[in-house]
C-alpha cells in the first residue's frame, strides 16, 4: 500500500468548478430537472456546485463503522499532485473502459472532463446522493443501497494521442511518447480492443462498487464520450496468506515492483517530468499508463509439466521463490548466473528486468488484474491479465521491456489482443481544480 | 395515477421502524432535536409539525390510516409539489427528504377511498432557497391534450392507410423497385406514429411485428418488417401479395379502432421518452434491419414521432422543465447526424455500414437526449390534488 495516509473524508465546502454557459447543453447531469439550486440557465455556482450542494457527504464514523460490517474498504482520498488510483496494490475488482470523445468541440470537452471530475469526486467520497422531486428518475442506481459507499474507489482518467488530433485543437501540446499502441511481433491486437481518446480505470473494493461508478459515470456523460471496449478484471486473495495475489497461470504477479513510498524512485521511474524530458508542462503529475489485454491459453499451460513452467517464468510456482532463492521477495542474483543454469535466460522475469545498471531506469510499476470473461471458437475459456503499467517514459521502460520479451518461451501460451499506450492525467489538486485543466484552459 | 390498496404485514413495518429510529438520528440536526414523524390518517394529515430551520431535513410520515395513501408535501399558495410518497400502506413509515428553504410547506394526504386533506402549514423564515416545488399535471390538464392528440393520430393513420393501399397495390403491380420504395415511404409513416407502451394494442404487432417470437418461416408473421423481409431476400413479388394485403387490411382497422379508444393520460408524456428508447434498443442497433438498411431513416421518424409530442405538450411541460430547450436540441442534433446518412437516391446507409465515428456520434446524441427526456415522463404524469376533488 502507498505510503498516504488513509485520511477520514470530511464534509468540506461545495467545490465550484466552471460554470456551463446558460442556455448550451451541459453533461452536467447531477440535477435531474427542474428541482435545484443554480439550474444550468445562468446559474453563476453552476450546475455541478448546486449538485454537490445538495449531496449529503458521507459521515466519516459512520462509513467505518459499515466498512467493518460490510467489508467495504475506507475512501481513498481523491484530491492530490499524482491521481490517486497509481501507487496503490491492484483493488480486488476493477473496470478498465476506452472511450472516445464525442464533444464537439474544445469547449464541450472541458465541460466532460469537469463533469467526470465532479462524478469522481463524489463516487471516491461517497455520500447519499440528493432525492430528486417530482420531476425525474432518481439521481442515483441505488446499486450500492441509499447511500454511496466509497470502498476504496479509485478513478483513473487518462488520454490516448488520438484526442490530439484536430478535433479539439490540442495537436502540439501532445505528450512526446504518446502514440497509438505498437504492436509487437508476437501480438494480435484486435483494433476494436486497442487505443482509444481517453481510458477510464475504476478500481474498488467490491464489483458493485465498480459498476456502480461506471454506470454514474457513462450516466453523465453520454453526450460527451462513448465507449469503444471495455474489460473487467479481479485480483484473488493473496494465497497462502502474506505472499503475492496469483495470475490465472497459478503464478503470483507483481512479486517485484518499485518501493511506492520512495518519492525518488517514484520520481524517476513513475512520474512524467516535463523539465528534464521534453514533456509538455502540462504533463506534471501525469504518468504513462500502458494496457495491455493478454490472453492466457490455460488449457495449453495447464497441460505443460512444472519444470517448464517455471523456466518460463523464473519463480517457484507454489512458493512464488525466484529459482536461486529461499524467500519471495529474494532479489535474483544474475550475476552469479551469467549462463542462466539456474534462472534461464529467457525466463520471463529475467527478460522483462535483467537487474543490471543499464536496465534500471527501463523498470515499470506494474499494476496487472486477471480477467476472465467467456468463451472462444473452440470452446475454450476467454481469460488471462489485464497487465497495467506506469512509468516516465514509454520507449525508455514499456517498449525496451516489451523488445526484450519478443520470442521469450512464454509467447506460445498467451496472446496479446488489446489495450493502449495512454497518459494519465496530472492529479485533480482541489476543490477549484479538474481533470486536465493544465490541458484544456 | 392508480391508487392501489396495499398492506403490509404489521411485525415487518414495527422493524421498519426501528430501523429508521437509527436512521433518524443519524439524518437529524442533533441531539434532543424533537421527532420529526408526523403522523396522517384519513381524517387528519399532519397535525402539528415543525421544520428545524432551513436546509435539508427528512421527516418520517407515518400512516396510521387503514387504506393506502399518497402523501405529497406541498406549497400551501399553490399546490405546487416538493415531493411525494405513493403507495404508502397502513401501518407504515416513509422519509420525504428536501432542502427546506424559507417558506409554506403543507401535506397533503390522499387516501384511498377518502376525500383528499391538506395539512396545516409549516413556514421557514428568512431569504433562504431550498429545492423547487413543481406544479403538477393534473388528470383534467391531459385531457385536452389527450383529445387533440388522437385527433392528430387519426390523421395520421389516415395518411398511412393510404400509402399501405399504395404499398399492396404496387406489390400486385410486380415491380420490385416501387415496391420497395412504397415500403419505405409507408413504413417510415407509421414509425412517426411513435407506437409506445401498447399504443395500438395487438395492431403494433400484427403491423410491424418483429420475427423474434414466430421465426422468419412463420406464417403467423405479418407486417411491415415480414413485407421487407421479402422485398430484401428475394422472395417473389407474387408470393408477398397477400402479405402487403393483409398489412394493408391491419391498417384500415387500426383506423377503425383508434377513434374508439381513450389515450391513457400517463402515457403522453412516457411516450415522448419511450420512443427514443426503442430506437436505441431496436433501431440502432441494426435489430430491426429485416434488409433494407434503413433503420436510421426509423430512427429519424422516432424523433418526429416524439417532437409531435412534446410540441403538443410544451404549454405544461415548459413551465415545469427548465431543460426543455436543451431537449430541442438534443432532438434536433440527433435528427441532423441522421439525416447525413440519407443518400441522394433517397435510400440510407445502413446503420451496420456505419463507420466508427459516425456511429458513436449517434449512440453519444441519442444517449444524451434520452437523458434528458428522462424527467418528462416524471413532469407529465397525471397526479391528483385537491382541487381534483
Amino acid at each position: 500500500m502507498t505510503s498516504e495516509s488513509q485520511e477520514p473524508v470530511t464534509p468540506g465546502p461545495a467545490p465550484q468548478p466552471a460554470a456551463p454557459r446558460p442556455g448550451r447543453r451541459s453533461f452536467l447531469r447531477g440535477l435531474a430537472g427542474g428541482i435545484a439550486g443554480g439550474v444550468v440557465a445562468g446559474g453563476a455556482a453552476g450546475a455541478a456546485a448546486g449538485y454537490h450542494g445538495r449531496t449529503t457527504p458521507a459521515d466519516p464514523a459512520a462509513v467505518a463503522d459499515e466498512a467493518a460490517l460490510t467489508g467495504r474498504l475506507n475512501a481513498v482520498p481523491f484530491h492530490g499532485t499524482y491521481q490517486a488510483g497509481i501507487l496503490p496494490a491492484p483493488s480486488r475488482a476493477t473496470a478498465v473502459v476506452s472511450f472516445s470523445a464525442t464533444a464537439q468541440h474544445k469547449r464541450e470537452l472541458t465541460d466532460l472532463f469537469q463533469t467526470v471530475t465532479d462524478r469522481a469526486r463524489f463516487l471516491t467520497a461517497g455520500g447519499t446522493p440528493p432525492p430528486v422531486g417530482i420531476d425525474g428518475p432518481p439521481s442515483d442506481s441505488g446499486v450500492l443501497g441509499p447511500t454511496v459507499v466509497p470502498d476504496g474507489l479509485t478513478v483513473t482518467f487518462g488520454v490516448g494521442s488520438t484526442l490530439f488530433d484536430d478535433r479539439y485543437g490540442l495537436a502540439a501540446l501532445r505528450p512526446v511518447h504518446l502514440t497509438p499502441m505498437k504492436s509487437f511481433p508476437n501480438d494480435d491486437l484486435d483494433p476494436a480492443q486497442s487505443d482509444g481518446d481517453l481510458i477510464v480505470q475504476l478500481s474498488a473494493g467490491n464489483t458493485d462498487t465498480v459498476l456502480h461508478a461506471l454506470r454514474d459515470i457513462t450516466k453523465n456523460t453520454r453526450g460527451g464520450m462513448q465507449a469503444n471496449w471495455r474489460i473487467d478484471g479481479f485480483t484473488s486473495p493473496a494465497r497462502p496468506a502474506g505472499t503475492v495475489p496469483r495470475n490465472l497461470m497459478g503464478f503470483m504477479d507483481g512479486v517485484a515492483n518499485p518501493a511506492v513510498t520512495s518519492a525518488s524512485q517514484m520520481d524517476s521511474l513513475v512520474w512524467v517530468d516535463p523539465a528534464a524530458s521534453g514533456e509538455p508542462g502540462w504533463t506534471a503529475g501525469g504518468s504513462y499508463l500502458v494496457v495491455r489485454l493478454i490472453r492466457m491459453l490455460v488449457e495449453f499451460w495447464d497441460r505443460v509439466d512444472i519444470e517448464e513452467q517455471e523456466t518460463m517464468i523464473g519463480r517457484r510456482r507454489g512458493t512464488g521463490c525466484p529459482l536461486d532463492g529461499t524467500s519471495l521477495d529474494a532479489i535474483p542474483d544474475y550475476a552469479n548466473d551469467p549462463t542462466g543454469d539456474v534462472i534461464p535466460l529467457t525466463a520471463h522475469m529475467r527478460l522483462a528486468n535483467p537487474r543490471t545498471a543499464q536496465t534500471a531506469s527501463s523498470v515499470l510499476l506494474r499494476r496487472a488484474y486477471n480477467y476472465d470473461r467467456g468463451l472462444d471458437q473452440v470452446g475454450d475459456l476467454d481469460q488471462g491479465l489485464i497487465f497495467t503499467c506506469f512509468q516516465q517514459d514509454i520507449k525508455r521502460q514499456f517498449e525496451a521491456v516489451q523488445t526484450r520479451l519478443i520470442g521469450e518461451p512464454l509467447v506460445d501460451y498467451i496472446s496479446p489482443f488489446g489495450g493502449g499506450y495512454f497518459l494519465a492525467l496530472p492529479g485533480v489538486t482541489g476543490p477549484g481544480d479538474y481533470y486536465g485543466r493544465t490541458l484544456l484552459a | 395515477m392508480v391508487m392501489r390498496h396495499r398492506r403490509l404485514p404489521a411485525a415487518a413495518c414495527t422493524v421498519l421502524l426501528a430501523g429508521l429510529a437509527a436512521a433518524l438520528s443519524a439524518c437529524s440536526s442533533g441531539p434532543g432535536q424533537p421527532s420529526n414523524v408526523i403522523t396522517v390518517s384519513s381524517n387528519q394529515c399532519g397535525g402539528r409539525w415543525q421544520v428545524p430551520g432551513p436546509g435539508w431535513h427528512t421527516i418520517q410520515i407515518s400512516n396510521e390510516g387503514t387504506s393506502g395513501a399518497e402523501i405529497d408535501l406541498t406549497d400551501p399558495a399553490n399546490g405546487a409539489v416538493y415531493a411525494e410518497i405513493e403507495n404508502t400502506g397502513p401501518g407504515t413509515v416513509n422519509p420525504i427528504t428536501i432542502d427546506f428553504g424559507s417558506g409554506s410547506y403543507a401535506l397533503l394526504c390522499l387516501f384511498n377511498d377518502f376525500s383528499p386533506l391538506r395539512g396545516p402549514a409549516v413556514t421557514v423564515a428568512g431569504h433562504v432557497a431550498g429545492s423547487k416545488a413543481v406544479l403538477p399535471v393534473t388528470y383534467n390538464d391531459l385531457i385536452p391534450y389527450a383529445k387533440k392528440y388522437a385527433t392528430e393520430e387519426e390523421a395520421a393513420i389516415k395518411v398511412l392507410a393510404a400509402q399501405t393501399a399504395a404499398l399492396a397495390a404496387a406489390v400486385r403491380g410486380g415491380d420490385r423497385a416501387t415496391a420497395r420504395r412504397d415500403w419505405l415511404t409507408a413504413h417510415l409513416q407509421y414509425e412517426t406514429l411513435g407506437d409506445a407502451y401498447a399504443a395500438f394494442g395487438d395492431f403494433d404487432t400484427e403491423i410491424d411485428g418483429r420475427a423474434d417470437p414466430t421465426g422468419v418461416s412463420s406464417p403467423q408473421w405479418t407486417g411491415f418488417f415480414r413485407l421487407e423481409y421479402g422485398l430484401w431476400h428475394g422472395q417473389s413479388l407474387k408470393s408477398l401479395v397477400p402479405v402487403a394485403g393483409t398489412l394493408n387490411k391491419n391498417v384500415d382497422q387500426l383506423a377503425v379502432w383508434w377513434p374508439t379508444q381513450q389515450v391513457p393520460l400517463a402515457d403522453l408524456g412516457r411516450r415522448a421518452h419511450e420512443v427514443i428508447e426503442n430506437a436505441l434498443q431496436f433501431q440502432l442497433t441494426g435489430h430491426d434491419d429485416y434488409g433494407s438498411g434503413t433503420t436510421l431513416a426509423s430512427t429519424a421518424a422516432a424523433v418526429t414521432a416524439s417532437r409531435v409530442l412534446l410540441a403538443l405538450l410544451h404549454p405544461l411541460i415548459a413551465p415545469r422543465y427548465p431543460q426543455l430547450p436543451q431537449v430541442c436540441t438534443g432532438l434536433d442534433q440527433l435528427q441532423s447526424l441522421l439525416d447525413k446518412e440519407q443518400q441522394p437516391s433517397g435510400w440510407w446507409v445502413a446503420e451496420s455500414a456505419l463507420p466508427s465515428a459516425q456511429r458513436q456520434a449517434i449512440d453519444a446524441a441519442a444517449g444524451q437526449l434520452l437523458q434528458e427526456l428522462a424527467p418528462i415522463a416524471s413532469i407529465t404524469e397525471p397526479r391528483n390534488t385537491a382541487s381534483d376533488f
